[in-house]
C-alpha cells in the first residue's frame, strides 16, 4: 500500500496554484493520472519519485519515503521511471544502458527477449526507432524490479500501432513484476485498456477517482454515446431542420425540430448524444 | 425534442441492462437502457426524451403490437411538407411532435382532432434528466 498525502505549492498560469494530494493506492494496482496540462499530474510523479521536494508524507508498506524528517534520495526509493522523451544513455549500447542500473545480465536478457530486443542489444540508441526507444527504457526501468513504476505519457510520441504493442508489453512487464503502476495518460483507450483506477486532477486537486468506465464514459441522462462538437450549421429541409456539427475531426448531421433549432446558434459547443441502442458499427476499410 | 415529465414506477435490472417503468399523465412508459443514470430511483421524477422522427401513430389499429409505448393521443396541429409531415398531439396536457412521411399521413387521412395512437420503442425512450437527484 502505498499512502501519498503531500502539498506543494506551484506556479501555474493562473497564479500560485496548490498541489494537494491525499490518497491511497492499492499494491500491484494499475494508475492511470488523468488531467489538463498544468494540473499537476507531472509533478506528482516527480514527487514520488523523490525528483522534487513536497510537504507532507508518502508511505510505501513501512517505509517512510518523506516526512518532516526524511526524505528518501530516488536511488533509494525502489522505483522505476519512464519518460516521454527515453532519456536513455546516447554513448551507451541497448544492453549497457540495462546494466547500467544493475549489473543483472540475467534479467536484463530475460527483459529485451520479453520485449523482442534481443537483435538490437549492441545498438546505440541513436540508431533506434521511437518505439524501440521506448521498450528499451521500460526495460530499464524494470532492471531494479521496482516496486513502484512511474511512467509520464510514455506512449504519446508513438504512431498507434506502436502504441498498441506497447501497451501490450507495458501490462505484460506490470504483471510479471507485480509492480505497482502510476501511468499520466490521455488516452481513453490506454485507459481503458491498462488501469484499473483512474485519477483526475484539476488545479492540482483530485477531482474524480474510479474505474475506467465510471471515470471516463460521457453520459447525458440514459444516453452512453455522446460526444462534445461546435455548431457549424443549421439547414431547414422540407418541416425539420439538419444541424451540422463539427467532432473532432469529422463532420456529423443531426435531424432537429423546429424547436431545438430555434434555441440552438451557429458557433456554440454541443453534445451530441442517442443511446448506446442506436449506433451501428461496421469494421473500416 | 419531446420532453415528457414522468415518474419512475419500476425497476428491472439484468447486470447493467436496464428496463425502467414510468407513469407519463397515467399511462405506464417502459425504456430499456445500459447503466442507470445517475441517482435514477423509484420515485425518480425524470423528464424523458424522445426524437419526433422515433414516435410511429397509429389509428384503428388492431392487432398486438411489440411497442413497449402506446399512448393514447389527439392530433392538434398537422403541417404537410413536400416529403415529410410534421404533426403535433397532445398528451394529456403534454405537446407531443412526431415526424412521419406524407404519404403514411396522406394514406391514414389524418386530421386535426383525430383520436390516435403514438407509439414508441422501448429501446428509442430516454431519459433526458433525472430531476430531484
Amino acid at each position: 500500500m502505498i499512502t501519498i498525502d503531500i502539498d506543494k505549492k506551484l506556479l501555474g498560469s493562473m497564479g500560485e496554484m496548490p498541489l494537494h494530494v491525499g490518497i491511497s493506492i492499492e499494491n500491484k494496482s494499475f494508475v492511470a493520472l488523468s488531467g489538463q496540462s498544468g494540473s499537476g499530474k507531472t509533478t506528482l510523479l516527480r514527487i514520488l519519485a523523490g525528483l522534487e521536494r513536497a510537504k507532507g508524507k508518502i508511505v510505501v508498506d513501512d517505509e517512510i519515503w518523506l516526512d518532516e524528517k526524511t526524505f528518501l534520495p530516488p536511488q533509494k526509493r525502489g522505483i522505476g521511471f519512464v519518460f516521454q522523451d527515453y532519456a536513455l544513455f546516447p554513448n551507451m549500447s541497448v544492453l549497457e544502458n540495462l546494466l547500467f542500473v544493475k549489473k543483472d545480465l540475467t534479467l536484463a536478457k530475460h527483459l529485451l527477449e520479453m520485449t523482442e530486443l534481443e537483435s538490437l542489444q549492441e545498438r546505440k540508441p541513436m540508431t533506434l526507432s521511437g518505439g524501440q526507444k521506448q521498450r528499451v527504457s521500460l526495460c530499464r526501468a524494470m532492471m531494479n524490479r521496482p516496486k513502484l513504476l512511474l511512467m509520464d505519457e510514455p506512449l504519446s510520441a508513438l504512431d498507434p500501432l506502436m502504441r498498441n504493442k506497447l501497451q501490450h508489453e507495458i501490462l505484460m512487464l506490470h504483471k510479471e513484476f507485480g509492480t505497482t503502476t502510476v501511468m499520466v495518460s490521455h488516452d481513453p483507450s490506454e485507459i481503458y485498456r491498462l488501469s484499473n483506477r483512474v485519477i483526475v486532477l484539476a488545479q492540482g486537486k483530485v477531482v474524480s477517482d474510479g474505474d475506467a468506465k465510471s471515470v471516463l464514459l460521457k453520459t447525458q441522462g440514459s444516453q452512453k454515446f455522446s460526444f462534445e462538437g461546435e455548431l457549424l450549421d443549421i439547414i431547414k429541409v422540407d418541416v425539420i431542420f439538419i444541424a451540422i456539427i463539427a467532432i473532432g475531426q469529422q463532420l456529423v448531421e443531426v435531424v432537429l425540430d423546429a424547436s431545438e433549432a430555434e434555441v440552438l446558434h451557429v458557433g456554440q459547443s454541443v453534445r451530441v448524444s442517442t443511446k448506446a441502442f442506436s449506433p451501428v458499427i461496421s469494421a473500416k476499410k | 425534442m419531446n420532453k415528457l415529465p414522468a415518474i419512475v414506477t419500476a425497476i428491472e435490472g439484468e447486470q447493467n441492462l436496464h428496463i425502467i417503468a414510468f407513469d407519463f399523465q397515467g399511462a405506464t412508459l417502459k425504456m430499456m437502457g445500459l447503466d442507470l443514470p445517475k441517482g435514477l430511483h423509484v420515485g425518480s421524477h425524470v423528464v424523458l426524451g424522445v426524437k419526433p422522427s422515433h414516435i410511429a401513430i397509429g389509428k384503428n389499429i388492431s392487432g398486438d403490437l411489440s411497442y413497449s409505448n402506446q399512448i393514447p393521443a389527439t392530433i392538434q396541429t398537422l403541417e404537410n411538407g413536400a416529403l415529410l409531415s410534421s404533426i403535433v398531439l397532445h398528451v394529456g396536457d403534454t405537446k407531443v411532435q412526431s415526424f412521419i412521411t406524407c404519404s403514411s399521413s396522406k394514406r391514414m387521412n389524418l386530421q386535426v382532432g383525430d383520436k390516435v395512437i403514438l407509439l414508441i420503442k422501448a429501446s428509442d425512450l430516454f431519459v433526458q434528466e433525472v430531476l430531484d437527484v
